[in-house]
């Protein structure tokens, strides 16, 4: 394990489209070549605008939100709220305009983990979840076990579930099944993801996996409820990066004490975390809900 | 330069050679410590044979596991970092990272950690004769420990005592890296020269601040780190432009080096070579790119060795009329 070598690329990519998808967010396409390998659901890039048009420094982790090969080139989605100087300027680019892209990076969501996938997301979280939804329903397809794809998506009223025209209609294609809530009650039951988990799970066939994307606090409620009633879980967290490659060492997060007793410091790549802290970068951003000290997540 | 007709220098006959005492580099560009992992984390993207040297991470005896979160802020220009040391440790250095850097074939220079001059003995007594490591670059500087960092190393004569103490116990070149948060980083270098240093870094990160308003704390998990990156380049320069003037030992510049006309800058007032540090989080390949663009600049200039650039404007005070060029005093051939 610790000889495998990283297989992330540093490359050029291309915007193909990019335009409005509701509640102030953007939906971005680019197109870059190989060798950028396909990224998996809850994998990210590092995305930097060319020099003229940047006002940050750093590169800007972004997950990716659909995956589509054409013409020998791969076409990535991305989902991202224009809020700070960098992503106001992303905005900003039309076709055409290049990037800069290092990735795949990081890992991803085990969608070939036994039981029935329940993927949960909050707000613009609902990006990579959909993409996750893409890649069970291929699987779905190409004979594999039956594995319908479920969406719980939660967030604060109507007007924060991003794209959710999209995802009625990418679920509806991929003959999967899509429960909203919202905690003012605009859309769907009052509740949130935790709640209405509790209220569809009766309905799914056993034992059950979660995938979930969003909010730290939406995921440590996940991550507890799923410790509590065992229940394997997978979240994608968030954190200030600077390198996003393990080298900078930027983006720890705590470990939990089972996760402390259980690291091996000859076996784990020095690229992860070490025996306090999981590096954000390289052994998520997708982590298990009992790897995490989801007491000291802010 | 001068108005003086230019030689015509194709880009490929540039000489970009240089000396650091012992350590001979193929053209005066190194990765920064802390920002190229141990040399092989890269190795896939970048070619690290071209670069004129890696810099390791700062090896400690035993493991850090660094500091709490948040260990990065982006600022205006630049970036904050709190990472507190975090390393593998020397055994895990020696029985995982030697292998691959013989394997890899780079000139490769590795920091060391110590919070006292007797930790750093014993790490320089078990790798200084190590054939796969080129040079040794003493941390001196750094700003986020509470102990063995830069305000302990900040006086000269605990600087020139433990560079006496290490200069035995290795052949290989080794370079101070110094905290440009001093009353005089001169007064540092000159000792660092005295104890038998066989060149200087200048410069370290400079400790910085930035305050989350919602949360009024601080944005990082300690209240201060280290500053990098364009913003503190102006700063930096200038120390190494001082320490350049203050020894006759080689200087590497360090600070903000984003691009070819930085490293230009540096080479100019007196560093013998630079290193690349934040840049490489932007894109991997920088220092590459930056040996490139410094053959393609020199080039143009009609320079057709950089040991001629080497320290151009650092014999005088840099004043109006000042910008004559000088010998170099610096031994790097």
């Amino acid at each position: 394990m610790s000889a495998a070598r990283p297989v992330w690329r540093q490359s050029r990519a291309r915007v193909v489209r990019q335009d409005d998808h509701g509640a102030g967010h953007r939906w971005l396409e680019l197109e870059v070549k190989p060798p950028f390998a396909p990224p998996r659901p809850g994998q990210f890039v590092q995305l930097r605008l060319p020099s003229v048009a940047n006002p940050v420094l750093l590169p800007r982790p972004m997950s990716v939100a659909s995956v589509a090969r054409s013409r020998g080139a791969l076409r990535l989605g991305f989902l991202y709220a224009p809020i700070g100087l960098g992503t106001r300027a992303l905005a900003g680019l039309g076709a055409g305009s290049e990037v800069e892209l290092l990735g795949p990076l990081g890992r991803g969501f085990p969608l070939d983990h036994s039981g029935t996938p329940v993927l949960l997301a909050g707000g613009r979280g609902v990006a990579p979840m959909l993409f996750a939804a893409d890649v069970l329903a291929r699987r779905t397809r190409s004979g594999r076990a039956p594995r319908p794809a479920v969406l719980l998506f939660g967030a604060r009223g109507r007007a924060q579930l991003v794209g959710l025209e999209d995802a009625h209609r990418r679920l509806a294609t991929l003959g999967g099944r899509l429960h909203v809530c919202t905690e003012d009650g605009s859309a769907g039951p009052r509740g949130n993801v935790v709640q209405l988990l509790e209220r569809v799970t009766p309905g799914l066939a056993g034992p059950l996996v979660l995938h979930a994307c969003g909010p730290h606090t939406m995921l440590r409620a996940v991550a507890l409820w799923s410790l509590e009633h065992g229940v394997p879980a997978f979240l994608a967290m968030e954190s200030m990066m600077a390198c996003g490659t393990g080298v900078c060492r930027g983006c720890p997060l705590p470990r939990s004490a089972r996760a402390r007793a259980a690291y091996d410091p000859v076996s784990a790549p020095s690229l992860h975390g070490n025996r306090e802290w999981a590096m954000c970068c390289t052994e998520g951003p997708v982590f298990a809900a009992e790897d995490l000290d989801w007491e000291h997540i802010s | 330069m001068n108005g003086r007709a230019r030689r015509s220098v194709p880009v490929g006959a540039v000489d970009l050679a240089v000396r650091i005492g012992p350590l001979r580099l193929r053209n005066p560009v190194l990765t920064a410590s802390g920002t190229f992992g141990y040399g092989d984390e890269y190795a896939h993207v970048v070619d690290v044979k071209a670069l004129g040297g890696v810099v390791t991470k700062t090896i400690t005896l035993e493991p850090r596991s660094g500091n709490p979160p948040g260990r990065i802020v982006e600022t205006v220009g630049g970036m904050l970092n709190s990472i507190g040391l975090e390393n593998v440790g020397l055994e895990r250095f020696r029985r995982e990272k030697l292998p691959r850097l013989r394997a890899l074939g780079a000139t490769v220079v590795v920091s060391l950690g110590g919070e006292t001059p007797a930790e750093l003995e014993r790490l320089l007594g078990l790798l200084g004769r190590e054939r796969a490591i080129a040079g040794f670059e003493l941390n001196f500087s750094c700003p986020n420990v509470a102990k063995g960092g830069a305000r302990y190393w900040a006086v000269p004569r605990r600087l020139e005592r433990t560079l006496a103490r290490l200069r035995p116990l290795t052949k290989q070149a080794l370079i101070a890296k110094l905290s440009p948060d001093v009353t005089s980083i001169g007064d540092l270098a000159r000792a660092c020269e005295q104890g038998g240093a066989d060149g200087v870094t200048a410069c370290n990160t400079f400790v910085g601040m930035a305050v989350d308003l919602t949360r009024l704390r601080s944005r990082l998990g300690r209240a201060t780190g280290g500053l990098s990156g364009p913003a503190i380049k102006p700063l930096a320069l200038a120390r190494c432009h001082e320490v350049a003037r203050a020894v006759r030992i080689p200087v590497i510049g360090s600070g903000g080096i984003m691009d070819a006309r930085d490293a230009l800058e540096y080479l100019a007032v007196g560093a013998s070579a630079v290193q690349v540090g934040t840049a490489t989080f932007l894109q991997p390949d920088a220092a590459l790119r930056i040996v490139t663009g410094l053959r393609a600049a020199l080039a143009a200039r009609g320079i057709g060795s950089v040991r001629e650039w080497n320290g151009v404007l650092c014999g005088e005070p840099l004043g109006e009329g000042s910008a004559a060029k000088v010998p170099s005093r610096r031994r790097t051939r």
